[in-house]
């Protein structure tokens, strides 16, 4: 055990070593300096406390966003008094399209949150998540506990896309970003993919149980990583066909939410139940617990602002978000305190 | 017993069929008019002390304005609820236009401008519940219909009116068909009972498509006779896919029973008079609606519910609740039995895991003039992964989270429960109750109600433990050592075995004479139990003779014939009879037959032959 712990820590600490140099270079060459200076816009699914009572009078919950130059002053944006999950946000159109996956469905709006609408009937409830095609924005999944669901006009009509799913409950889907005929989902007997739009789905090499995320590599498709229920992490780097474990210094084995920084994806982030937040700088190889500051260790999600690769959100079970802007180093909380906060966006807009 | 079968309809003399429209005005003309009166006595009754409460809500509203009570205030009251934007989900979406289509002739156009307004501004969550989603599809079908051709822009979820009522229609459809062939989920339960009632009753008096209303009477018919099947003298007896603790050991406080006063006459008195009960209606008073309601029970079903006059076998099957995960099925069935006589109900579910956090497996309950009129075992489990089976979200947070509002899902002592190491065999007013916890479970003890108010409880050197409530007996036979725990209003039986279980028997004055025959009688036989390695068998012989033997997570044998339970009709009883799947429901009382056909829907009267 010992020597296994040298190892990672070697190895965590030859990777870290040459991330300053890295960052800078990514911060230097990668982003566009006008992009240096903008602040972003950070969403968040909300349930806003804990003693929400379905059909009482409740505190406003559901969406909520700020920008991320704002210390901890949240909007709320969309249904009221709701049970929301997840949600999309269509980054070309800069925040007209959002998606929210909800308790009643999936609610769209298209002009940034004036006016919306609830796409779906009564046979799509208890949305867990949803994804925008960045491409086509009228072809839009999401995914329910009764399994996946796509629209192909933008919501008018909604069709059940479970063909070849074993268990289709549903946590996570994604559409590839280099290819939208391919997608991904996590599903309760492992991940699936699809590569005709989801209507047809094939269990990729991984078949574990409770998956609960999966999410992909910002530059190369064919790698991904799937967070489990009680399995720990896993990474494949060939869409899926073979996955290897993440084990070098993950102590937990329950993930809900995995993020890369979109900057420099050798970098990512993992989080779940009383795990706290983890790093990794070496593209999942190894990783290390992240916490000071962080007085909630249930993470159920997790995302990177593309302006600035420091300045990471945590969800947390109960305690609302927290803010690093150190890349994980330190974390404060950056309000919606005492909330459930299910999903986290970061938007460059 | 079973007299309703088709054979003997086909002989029936027909004497009337009753279909579409005119169905509620006949209904109406069949009750008794002694029946009747005292109805709307006691209809007239609780609009009067509903209109004399202080606490906000839509059915206070109602019924001041009902009574000609306290316009203004009520109308305040009205005004606060429609501006209070903290409140808005399914409960406000049919409590609100229920109101409004009540008493629209009495609002101030600004209050009905309001009351529109809360279907364009406030959310209306459909919740995640079978209950729910009755209230919310009811409350969006009515207020679609209020305010038809409206375009999107006018209602809170970007819907036009008739994409709204097209889709509340569609749902409400589809539910009532599977609430007619399958069963609810959320069966039986006396507390949410009320919430599919009072919305049925709104469709009925309110829709303005003839289908629609009248399958909305039929599915009131329907949950009335299921009730009905099942009661006795106020009580919601048996097993139960949803109740609070305060409700199970203490049934007649729990929402139904006012219901019951109001349909049935019993019990026959005021139950908010009585302060043990008064808790649970206040803030609570939906039967209001049925008080204001046009809808008249039909007198078959008044007979089903009053007349014990002879006991009964009733079985019925019903549902689970949606299970999403870790499981192989869906809605797998569940299957219930009950055994009524004029002094007691003995009922049960068939055990293990059929509805998530609030599930009553089995108890005795006896008419009785005292509270905590019930006796009944339990495993108090609890996991995630039950709640996962059923809820989306994380396992590992769920029983906390289901914890906040039910305060005591994880609590050892509480008082309801499912648990997949419970199992019963009832034959009649016997009952077998075997658990077999696993190791690791949270809580590893089993925990039996005994109210206090007994009038003997009796320890006998046998291993038998007698009770006497008035003239209802009960013998208790405990497989393992117990210990006794006082509390406020029972004695909490407890063993801490792993094997475990109960045999017990109920009897009365009337099938047994005294107190002394029935435990002499019952002392006859002894429960023979092997827990041997992996098996758990009790072999048992009633006083009545029949041999019961009960292997866990194996074979229920009668009198050496396995019990199928495939072969459980949807309900199957002298007043009720139906066959899972068909959609045909008949009622009858011995003299005249009601059927309820919900694949036409058609509902029919005759009178039985006498022959």
């Amino acid at each position: 055990m010992i020597e296994e712990y040298k190892k990672v820590r070697h190895r965590w600490n030859a990777a870290w070593s040459s991330l300053i140099p890295i960052s800078v270079f990514v911060l230097v060459v990668m982003l566009p300096a006008n992009l240096l200076s903008q602040e972003s816009t950070v969403y968040a699914s909300v349930l806003s406390t804990k003693l929400f009572v379905v059909g009482a009078a409740n505190p406003e919950t559901g969406v909520f966003y700020k920008k991320t130059t704002d210390d901890t002053v949240w909007q709320h944006t969309g249904p009221k008094n709701i049970r929301d999950f997840g949600l999309a946000v269509h980054a070309p159109s800069r925040g007209q399209l959002i998606c929210i996956a909800a308790g009643n469905g999936v609610h769209k709006t298209t002009d940034g949150g004036k006016t919306w609408k609830t796409t779906t009937g009564w046979q799509v409830t208890e949305v867990l998540s949803a994804a925008i095609d960045k491409a086509n924005p009228d072809f839009i999944l999401c995914t329910t506990p009764y399994g996946v669901f796509r629209t192909m006009d933008g919501g008018a009509t909604w069709a059940e896309c479970n063909n070849g799913i074993k268990h289709v409950f549903a946590s996570s889907v994604l559409i590839d970003h280099s290819d939208s005929n391919t997608l991904y989902c996590s599903t309760e007997d492992g991940v699936y993919r699809s590569g005709d739009q989801g209507n047809s789905w094939k269990r990729t090499g991984l078949s574990v149980d409770g998956v609960r995320v999966v999410v992909q590599h910002p530059k190369d498709p064919n790698t991904l990583f799937a967070g489990t229920d009680n399995y720990g992490i896993y990474m494949t780097r060939n869409g899926g066909r073979y996955w290897e474990k993440c084990a070098a210094g993950l102590d937990h084995q329950t993930f809900y939410a995995i993020a890369f920084d979109p900057n420099n994806p050798q970098v990512l982030y993992a989080g779940g139940y009383v795990t706290g937040v983890y790093k990794s700088i070496d593209g999942g190889q190894s990783w290390r617990r992240m916490n000071e500051g962080l007085t909630n260790l249930n993470i159920h999600s997790l995302a990177v602002d593309p302006t600035n690769s420091n300045r990471v959100y945590a969800g947390t079970l109960w305690s609302g978000v927290f803010c690093s802007l150190d890349g994980g180093a330190s974390w404060r909380s950056a309000g919606l305190t005492g909330s459930q906060v299910w999903t986290i966006t970061v938007q460059p807009f | 017993m079973g007299e309703v079968k088709t054979s003997m309809v086909g002989r029936a003399f027909l004497l009337l069929i009753v279909m579409a429209g005119s169905v509620s005005d006949h209904s109406m003309a069949q009750t008794s008019l002694t029946t009747e009166s005292r109805f709307e006595q006691r209809r007239q009754r609780l609009i009067d002390v509903v209109s004399q409460e202080r606490d906000r809500g839509f059915f206070t509203v109602a019924a001041k304005l009902s009574a000609g009570r306290d316009k203004d205030f009520a109308l305040a009251m009205l005004d606060s609820l429609t501006t209070d934007e903290s409140i808005g989900g399914m409960f406000y979406a049919y409590s609100a236009i229920g109101t409004y289509l009540r008493l629209w002739n009495q609002l101030p156009d600004s209050l009905v401008r309001k009351l529109r307004q809360a279907y364009r501004e406030r959310t209306m969550y459909r919740g995640d519940t079978e209950n729910h989603w009755v209230a919310y599809y009811t409350g969006l079908y009515l207020a679609a219909q209020t305010w038809p051709n409206e375009d999107r822009s006018q209602w809170f979820n970007g819907k036009s009116s008739m994409e709204n009522f097209k889709e509340s229609e569609e749902w409400l459809n589809r539910w009532m068909s599977t609430t007619a062939t399958i069963g609810q989920g959320e069966f039986d339960s006396p507390t949410y009972f009320i919430v599919f009632m009072t919305p049925m009753l709104t469709l009925f008096d309110f829709a303005k498509d003839p289908v629609m209303k009248r399958k909305a009477q039929m599915t009131a018919d329907l949950l009335f006779a299921d009730f009905a099947a099942e009661h006795l003298n106020g009580n919601y007896c048996g097993g139960h896919s949803r109740d609070y603790p305060d409700d199970i050991v203490n049934p007649l406080s729990a929402p139904a029973a006012l219901w019951a006063w109001l349909y049935f006459g019993e019990p026959n008195m005021e139950l908010w008079q009585e302060s043990r009960y008064r808790p649970r209606y206040r803030g609570g008073w939906e039967t209001v609606f049925g008080a204001m309601s046009s809808y008249r029970l039909p007198d078959v079903i008044h007979t089903m519910a009053t007349d014990r006059s002879k006991a009964y076998v009733h079985t019925e099957t019903k549902r689970t609740r949606n299970v999403i995960r870790f499981g192989q099925e869906k809605n797998p069935p569940v299957y219930k039995y009950t055994y009524m006589t004029h002094d007691y109900a003995l009922g049960s579910l068939q055990g293990g895991i059929l509805q998530p956090i609030q599930q009553h497996t089995w108890d005795v309950t006896y008419r009785s003039d005292k509270p905590n009129n019930t006796i009944f075992t339990l495993h108090p489990f609890y996991s995630g992964r039950e709640l996962a089976m059923f809820f989306p979200e994380e396992q590992k947070f769920l029983a906390d989270e289901v914890d906040r509002y039910h305060l005591v899902y994880t609590d050892p002592n509480k008082w309801n429960s499912s648990s997949p190491y419970e199992q019963t065999f009832q034959h009649k007013n016997a009952i077998i109750v075997l658990y077999s916890i696993d190791k690791n479970a949270n809580h590893q003890h089993i925990d039996g109600f005994f109210p206090k108010n007994l009038d003997e409880r009796i320890e006998h050197s046998s291993g038998w433990i007698f009770c006497r409530a008035g003239s209802v007996y009960v013998a208790f036979f405990p497989l393992r050592p117990y210990q006794w725990i006082e509390e406020k209003v029972d004695w909490r039986w407890r063993s801490t075995a792993l094997k475990n279980g109960i045999v017990l028997e109920v009897g009365s004055s009337d099938e047994d004479g005294t107190f002394e025959a029935f435990r002499n009688h019952v002392m006859q036989s002894k429960p023979a139990m092997n827990s041997s390695g992996n098996d758990l068998i009790v072999n048992y012989e009633t006083r009545r003779g029949d041999v019961m033997k009960f292997t866990f997570d194996g074979k229920r044998r009668l009198n050496g014939k396995a019990i199928d339970f495939k072969t459980y009709k949807f309900f199957n009883g002298p007043f009720i009879q139906s066959e899972r799947g068909s959609g045909i429901i008949r009622m009858t009382d011995g003299k005249k037959v009601r059927e309820l056909n919900f694949k036409k829907a058609t509902i029919k009267e005759w009178q039985r032959s006498q022959n």
